[in-house]
């Protein structure tokens, strides 16, 4: 277990980190999810002990480390640029931990390849290989000394889109044949997604929240957290309706009405209402919906966004992002000053206090 | 810089024969010309017969000793106290490491002869160093050749640990190694060629050091006579000849040491 308790870390004028708490439990993958420059490696470094924080503490398996230097905190690290050692064959690297720590085996080093799939790259030049590779040879040198925990940061944003999928989902099986405790650095929602036990999102060097991917990605409990996992469109409103039985409320915001799954709150209390692109359907005509939520609206833009259209659509005075297909792009004919109508589930509609 | 100059260089094949073009060839021309014809003059002035002869003369072979043993230790001190010399400030910020490091380049611009009346004063009569008695003996010309030679070795070390990945050595921290290990097992091996180019430099520099050794050890037949103040000798006492046999094996030499160095030099990243 790795406990970050008030960490405080600047850089001259610059505060990197402000009294950061952080948990990551024993066995699990907690991802650190932030923007750049939110303190993410950072972070990883202190833990390492490759910087010194300023202030605050840290304990593994409830042991405070703080002075305890690098090499003696058993605590594996891999990197972004994979830092191989260029002058030692891919045996010699993983090789590396065991002989500095004095242990000379090496069907561990033999394992280790194997475990991460790079049998029969032993006497290979690291630097030739590919960086899915590389990267691999990294993993195999972080836990060939099985070490109490990993440190991961960004290990995957250098490879190219096919390598960095591959990689991805063998990280994740890997982590949990190990059960090494690890934390893992990234900017990339899709990868905190799929490899995150837990997700810390981290702004301005605090963690603004926790918790398990579906919660941070659909139900996320703060506006910076609900903007940076995607959530285009987000309306101050406040409830103006209470149905218990039916389990809904009503919110109003300024230009629309909305209708969202019941919460214990009161008339009037102020929320923001946030709904994700991709969960509104957008048609020509008024088709009728079972959903609970209708508004009419005008395209203003459309533009492609990865491999979904975004439409940019003025609902009363105000814009709403959806995401539709290509196909529903040229089935329905859209283009911009269409009017068309949005619908939505009152449970797509996600309630910040 | 590379690819650029690759590209200047594909078209100059296809349009040859720009007035420019010709421009830079004359200019070229003259200039290397200038030189090779110099090189030349001191190739031609000896048979290898008088060659032979005046190596083989006692006064000039115990020259050409001295400057080998000289420089030989001046390249193991050089190593001993420049290669941690050079990591420490490549590793290392702290108040006042840049003043330290234009102090450590200053030996390599100012006028060796200037340093060497540094060392004078500094080991002479009422000098700090005055009782290691080292003027006018074989210790005060490695002193010389030591202060003037080994800046190079420190610079060139130095450039090849700052040019190391620094995760590389946090990787290795991370592994358990401690930081004399790291040093010993990544950053040496790493800074290999680096540090290979330093040693050929300044041991170039020891060999072919005058003005320094001149000021502290005198010119002393048999004692503290090394090749290049055995040319200066020989030259001013009017025997050209023994000059011109030594000053063709230290261009020898010095033409070895650049093949080395541009070696060297070139595959200085191991990572290619």
């Amino acid at each position: 277990m790795i406990r970050l308790d008030e960490v405080c870390k600047s850089f001259g004028e610059n505060d990197v980190l402000r009294s950061l708490n952080l948990n990551a439990k024993n066995g699990e993958m907690l991802v650190l999810l932030g923007p750049s420059g939110c303190g993410k490696t950072t972070t990883l470094s202190i833990i390492a002990g490759l910087e010194k924080e300023d202030r605050g503490d840290i304990y593994v398996d409830g042991a405070r480390i703080n002075n305890v230097p690098p090499e003696k905190r058993d605590i594996g690290f891999v990197f972004q640029n994979y830092a191989l050692f260029p002058h030692l064959s891919v045996f010699e690297n993983v090789r590396f931990g065991l002989k500095a720590r004095g242990i000379d085996n090496k069907n561990r080093v033999k394992e280790a390849l194997e475990t991460v799939g790079l049998d029969g790259f032993d006497n290979m030049n690291p630097m030739k290989l590919s960086g899915g590779e590389q990267q691999r040879v990294a993993l195999a040198r972080a836990i060939v000394t099985d070490p109490r925990c990993i440190l991961m940061d960004e290990p995957l944003s250098s490879l190219d889109a096919i390598a960095r999928e591959r990689l991805r989902y063998e990280m994740k099986r890997l982590q949990k044949e190990i059960g090494v405790t690890s934390i893992y650095v990234t900017h990339d929602q899709v990868e905190a997604m799929i490899l995150g036990d837990r997700v810390a999102v981290l702004n301005k060097g605090t963690v603004e929240e926790v918790g398990i991917p579906e919660k941070i990605f659909y139900k996320p409990e703060s506006e910076f957290v609900a903007r940076f996992v995607g959530m285009k469109n987000i309306f101050d409103g406040k409830v103006v309706s209470l149905d218990r039985d039916e389990g809904v409320m009503g919110v109003s915001t300024e230009n629309f009405d909305l209708t969202a799954v019941f919460m214990p709150l009161g008339e009037g209390d102020r929320v923001k209402a946030c709904i994700r692109p991709e969960e509104i359907i957008l048609m020509k005509s008024n088709q009728g919906t079972s959903a609970r939520n209708l508004i009419s609206g005008k395209i203003i833009n459309i533009f492609p966004n990865g491999h979904l259209m975004r439409v940019l659509v003025d609902v009363h005075g105000d814009e709403m992002s959806v995401d539709v297909t290509r196909l529903a792009v040229h089935n329905l004919e859209l283009k911009s000053g269409d009017d068309v109508h949005l619908t939505f589930k009152a449970c797509s509609v996600h309630v910040i206090l | 810089m590379v690819g650029y100059g690759l590209c200047e260089k594909r078209l100059n094949s296809i349009y040859p024969c720009s007035s420019f073009h010709i421009l830079l060839s004359l200019i070229a021309g003259i200039f290397f010309g200038f030189i090779v014809s110099v090189i030349a003059c001191l190739l031609t002035a000896t048979s290898f017969t008088e060659f032979i002869d005046v190596i083989r003369s006692p006064e000039i072979f115990s020259s050409i000793i001295l400057s080998l043993e000289t420089s030989f230790v001046v390249v193991l001190l050089a190593l001993f106290f420049g290669v941690p010399s050079a990591y420490f400030l490549a590793t290392r910020r702290f108040r006042g490491s840049s003043i330290l490091d234009t102090l450590i380049d200053l030996p390599i611009v100012s006028p060796p002869l200037v340093c060497g009346l540094a060392i004078l004063i500094a080991f002479g009569g009422q000098g700090i160093f005055r009782h290691f008695e080292v003027l006018f003996t074989i210790k005060g010309i490695i002193i010389a050749q030591l202060f003037v030679a080994s800046p190079f070795l420190i610079r060139s070390a130095r450039t090849a640990f700052e040019s190391i990945n620094p995760d590389t050595i946090k990787a290795a921290r991370t592994l358990g190694a401690s930081e004399f290990y790291t040093f010993r097992k990544i950053s040496l091996p790493l800074a290999r060629n680096g540090i290979i180019s330093g040693v050929v430099m300044t041991w170039a520099r020891a060999l072919g050091e005058f003005g320094a050794t001149a000021m502290v050890a005198g010119c002393i037949p048999y004692r503290t006579e090394t090749m290049t103040i055995g040319i200066y000798m020989h030259a001013m006492s009017g025997d050209l000849g023994a000059s011109v046999a030594l000053s063709l094996l230290l261009m020898f030499s010095a033409f070895t040491t650049l093949i080395v160095f541009k070696y060297f030099g070139r595959y200085n990243d191991p990572s290619g």
